[in-house]
């Protein structure tokens, strides 16, 4: 296996141009992967030297800007993240455990795509995009395009996550992440991802995403975009998590039987909204 | 020698581990560290099947894998068979495979991963056999023999066996049959428990190495230098005096340790090449084919009178042995032995069946079947409770064994710390508040209680203390700390008997050519068992001291006593003492010779009274001494979801005599984690024969960030007559009791009992949901 430590996203990009190439980020599910057999690359392309990628930045209109090495324990403490951007640092804080929080990457994470890991939810929340590049150029690839199926993302080949783009959150609007785990630090038995904006008792911002219920994050923009304008009482949040339940194809597993996580979601989501509402009409 | 303060080391002290420092700075040798000149790595050649025949092996491609040096299948290794109760296992498999993970071949080269390509390379011809994956299908009338050989094999004791069954066990007292017609409210049900994995943080291992006179050392993870001797012995059939048994530090045991692993491959392997060799599990193999907790089936019956008085109980329950007997059998006695619990109830009657599968064995966990009758016969003290509209804590006060009671069987029980466990545990739970507690919006929170009992005995153990020229001293006992602190523990109860400060005891590493026998760290016993054989072995040393002072004052040895700081003197005259340093060098260069005290005994009380009790098929004549229990823990429900945490805990445990509190404490937290592991989120997932979750991303046991941040231990001593300052165990009983506390807290919030662990969301979800059959 050979081990390459490139210094800048060009010379990034050219070194995964090889077949078996694979980028080593964090390490916190390549190198478990590779320790347990599951993968072997030919070729380690270390992301450690490339500056460009561990930054984070917060752009004039609201934009945040989050490089792919961002570890996760400094997206759990991100400044620039606001309102309903808040969605993600909520994720981030809930990764795994700390060794892992201060290892793990948003790149390595989102690329790995494990359908029960915190940030595709919250990316699908906070209609994220992710920033791509390879030997073609840049591309940009909304996250619910991004997160295709198992473990499955819309990378090509050779091509390298180099940020991913959280647009503003209109003020006011609130982001929560609800996860439930066998314990703690463990992958989600199911989570809950929303962004939330109301004026008064009208709804006019939502977003919900649920993780861990299928081989993507789900979300159904459908049912939201007829939600906005009216209030969002037990009648509506049943529409919603009707609709929600109806796109969910969760498998059984040691975490949790699918039947249970079929159940379960619409009751996370139910409950995420009311406390949603429930902060905002707190919030000054 | 300056005389110093004895008794902030010695019995009673919080004195820190001995070995705290070498480990926190990481540099404790474990078995992983261990290196020897010219040293070879093993690997195993696994079945990847549960029941087939092997019809023949190609180990050609593998032996000529440049740095290999050796390959070994079961054709080269003797006949011998092992087990602790039957001798039903190879050291590796001959002849055919009966579970999936056992290992076929083995290989020994250069480096590990030399050898553990190698190991692949090996072609095993196999032909399918029968599976019988669970013991409902191991006993169906067309069910695969898995042992052709059982009726054959020697058993330690009268085992009833047969077919698939490895052993029946049966014990009653009094006319159950007769009794049930006394009875005002009975409540029955059935509960099932799953298996759990140890999870040790070291993974099993061990390393051979061979002398010129063709004499084997052995150094493993173990839980008893002379059960890894005696089973390597066994298996390759070598005389014990060509095997000595050493032992690194151990990375924990919860029973793990204590019976076979890869000792006898290594040895093999080291036999057959000449060189050393050293062989080490990654995690998967450790999960696959080590042992874990037995899966129990429980049926249990118990009935009251209105007024509360318990009359009669009936338990039975079946055990997933897994392909081989291991401990297995006494497991099954023990739970059922245990099965009355720590309450009067005159007629009872507990059976139950050990049934070989084809899954990887079963064996010792900490609490070797208790936690498992307790879950069950727990709930039902509540079950009854509710349905007379008792106080579930105050039917159990009412129903206690009394002191001078006997055990179920009719074992002597010499100290009973029950009833005043049980008053500190309320009191400290403030229990008069009422078992509904005040919760957070969408939460519902609860206490729940359960009371139990466990022993500390079994079998043989020693001690030698000898006092070196300088007049410090050296213990040796062959007793194995596999990380529970009992060389402090010991070497504090050595310390106090001779009066000197514990620095000045040393405590030798055991070994099989140097250290008295001691059977091994289980069984919750060294404190207990070993602890004596200190205290007398000590009392020996300090007879000769007081005999060598007897002669230089010319005086009676009766009016002579031990003074703090290595001293003897003649009481009442402070000025006439010798320090042990004038004494031991009289006895090595001038009379007398040296001093060594030596104690071995091996414990010898009925655990059953043929007048009072049937049993049939017992494994065990002689237990143990008890320790008693009661625990509350506040459990907290989340509504959405069902999940269960558990927010606070008081685990009051009677230990005789805390000979280090600190250490103690240690271990009610542990053992209370470990059992909220075994009742919330634990449990080894089978498909079919397969277990489908072989490691810590699958496998989740609880962490310190799902441990409550207040774990209350409450320590109680009732002093045990014949124990060692009192003192009695405390390895194991902390978890016995946590499954059924926080059922019965969890039932008490939801209003709907839970009759099988683990209590996942799901199963909490589904009762909340369906707030039903709880009184």
């Amino acid at each position: 296996m050979e081990f390459v430590r490139p210094d800048s996203i060009e010379a990034t990009v050219a070194a995964l141009q090889a077949d078996g190439a694979a980028c080593l980020a964090g390490g916190a599910t390549l190198v478990a992967m590779m320790n347990a057999d599951l993968v072997a690359p030919h070729r380690l392309v270390s992301l450690r030297d490339v500056a460009a990628l561990r930054e984070a930045a917060r752009q004039p209109d609201g934009t945040v800007v989050v490089g792919a090495m961002r570890r996760h324990r400094e997206t759990a403490e991100e400044t620039d993240l606001r309102d309903g951007q808040l969605v993600l640092s909520e994720a981030a804080a809930q990764i795994a455990n700390p060794p892992v929080r201060n290892m793990g990457t948003i790149g390595g994470s989102c690329a790995f795509a494990d359908p029960a890991a915190d940030y595709p939810p919250a990316l699908l929340a906070a209609d994220a995009r992710f920033s791509l590049i390879g030997a073609e150029g840049r591309r940009t690839v909304p996250a619910g395009d991004f997160f295709l199926d198992w473990y499955e993302t819309a990378l090509e080949p050779g091509e390298l996550i180099e940020s991913v783009v959280l647009p503003p959150a209109p003020a006011r609007t609130v982001g929560s992440y609800t996860k439930l785990a066998r314990v703690a630090g463990d992958f989600a038995i199911a989570s809950v991802a929303l962004v939330l904006g109301m004026d008064g008792r009208a709804c006019i911002h939502l977003a919900v995403a649920v993780g861990a219920c299928g081989p993507a994050p789900v979300r159904r923009r459908d049912v939201e975009a007829d939600l906005i304008g009216g209030g969002l009482g037990d009648t509506e949040i049943r529409r919603l998590t009707d609709a929600l339940a109806e796109a969910f194809d969760p498998v059984d597993d040691v975490r949790a039987s699918a039947d249970y996580r079929r159940r379960v979601a619409p009751r996370m989501v139910r409950q995420a909204l009311v406390e949603a509402q429930q902060r905002i009409s707190e919030t000054p | 020698m300056t005389p110093l303060d004895t008794s902030a080391t010695g019995v009673g002290a919080s004195l820190p581990r001995l070995d705290a420092r070498e480990k926190v700075t990481g540099r404790a040798q474990y078995i992983a560290d261990m290196v020897r000149p010219g040293m070879l790595h093993a690997a195993i050649h696994a079945s990847p099947h549960a029941h087939a025949r092997i019809r023949g092996y190609d180990t050609a491609e593998a032996q000529a894998v440049p740095g290999v040096a050796c390959v070994l299948t079961g054709d080269d290794f003797p006949d011998g068979r092992m087990g602790a109760f039957i001798k039903d296992e190879p050291a590796i498999a001959k002849g055919k495979v009966r579970y999936p993970g056992e290992p076929v071949a083995v290989v020994a080269a250069e480096d590990e991963e030399t050898a553990r390509r190698a190991a692949a390379l090996i072609r095993v011809d196999y032909e399918d056999l029968p599976v019988a994956a669970t013991p409902e299908e191991a006993v169906a009338p067309d069910a695969p023999l898995i042992h052709e050989g059982l009726a054959d094999y020697f058993k330690v004791f009268p085992a009833i066996c047969g077919g698939n069954v490895a052993s029946e066990t049966e014990l009653s007292e009094g006319d159950v049959d007769a009794a049930w017609a006394d009875c005002d409210v009975i409540v029955e049900g059935d509960f099932e428990t799953p298996a759990q994995a140890h999870l040790s943080i070291e993974p099993v291992g061990a390393l051979a190495e061979v002398d010129a006179e063709g004499r084997v050392t052995l150094w493993s993870a173990n839980q008893s230098v002379f059960r890894v001797q005696a089973n390597v012995c066994e298996a390759l059939q070598l005389p014990m005096s060509k095997l000595r048994c050493l032992t690194p530090k151990v990375g924990a045991g919860f029973g793990n340790k204590m019976e076979p692993h890869v000792q006898p491959l290594v040895v093999q392997l080291a036999l057959k090449t000449g060189r050393p060799v050293k062989l080490i599990l990654n995690r998967t193999e450790d999960f696959e084919t080590v042992r874990a907790r037995h899966p129990f089936k429980i049926r249990c019956k118990t009935g009251a009178k209105k007024d509360g008085t318990l009359v009669a109980r009936e338990l039975s329950a079946v055990l997933d042995c897994g392909a081989y007997g291991d401990d297995s059998p006494g497991v099954l006695g023990y739970s059922l032995l245990m099965s009355r619990g720590p309450y009067r109830i005159p007629h009872c009657r507990a059976s139950g069946k050990l049934v070989y599968t084809n899954r990887m064995r079963f064996g010792a966990f900490r609490g070797f079947g208790n936690p498992q009758v307790t879950f069950a016969t727990e709930s039902q003290i509540d079950e009854i409770a509710g349905r007379l509209g008792m106080d579930p804590l105050d039917l159990r006060m009412k129903n206690r064994m009394q002191p001078g009671d006997r055990w179920f069987g009719g074992g002597e029980v010499a100290s009973n710390g029950l009833a005043e466990c049980i008053e500190k545990a309320k009191a400290a739970a403030g229990w008069a508040r009422g078992r509904a507690l005040p919760a957070p919006p969408g939460k519902r929170r609860a206490l729940g209680v359960a009371a139990c009992a466990h022993i500390s005995g079994l079998l043989a153990t020693g001690a030698i203390v000898r006092l070196l020229e300088d007049g410090s001293v050296v213990l040796n006992t062959g007793a194995v700390d596999i990380g529970q602190g009992s060389d402090t523990v010991l070497t504090q109860m050595c310390a106090s008997a001779l009066k000197v400060p514990a620095d000045r005891v040393a405590i030798a590493s055991p070994d099989t050519d140097g250290s008295p026998y001691n059977w091994g760290t289980t069984a919750s016993r060294v404190t207990y068992t070993t602890g004596r054989s200190v205290v007398a072995a000590a009392g020996k040393v300090a007879e000769q001291i007081k005999r060598h002072a007897s002669e230089i004052f010319e005086c009676a040895v009766e009016d002579l006593e031990l003074r703090d700081g290595g001293r003897v003197g003649i009481k009442g005259v402070p000025d006439k003492e010798l320090s042990f340093f004038e004494v031991s060098g009289r006895a090595h260069w001038a009379a007398g010779g040296p001093i060594v005290g030596t104690d071995t005994w091996v414990y010898n009380q009925p655990s059953v009274d043929p007048k009072r009790a049937l049993a049939r098929g017992l494994p065990f004549p002689q237990i143990g001494v008890y320790s008693f229990g009661c625990m509350i823990a506040a459990v907290e429900i989340d509504e959405t979801t069902g999940k269960a945490d558990v927010v606070e805990v008081w685990s009051a445990m009677d230990v005789g005599k805390a000979i280090n509190p600190g250490s103690v404490e240690g271990q009610i937290e542990g053992g209370f984690v470990q059992g909220m592991g075994f009742a919330l989120t634990e449990e080894m997932v089978f498909d079919g024969p397969r277990l489908a979750n072989p490691s810590m991303m699958d496998y989740k046991a609880p962490t310190s960030l799902d441990a409550p941040f207040d774990i209350h231990s409450i320590i109680v001593e009732a002093a045990e007559p014949g124990g060692p300052f009192g003192a009695k165990g405390i390895g194991e009983i902390g978890l016995v009791p946590v499954p059924a506390a926080i059922a019965n807290a969890v039932a008490s919030a939801i209003g709907t009992r839970l009759r099988r662990l683990p209590l996942t969301p799901e199963r909490v979800l589904d009762g909340m949901l369906e707030d039903g059959d709880e009184d």
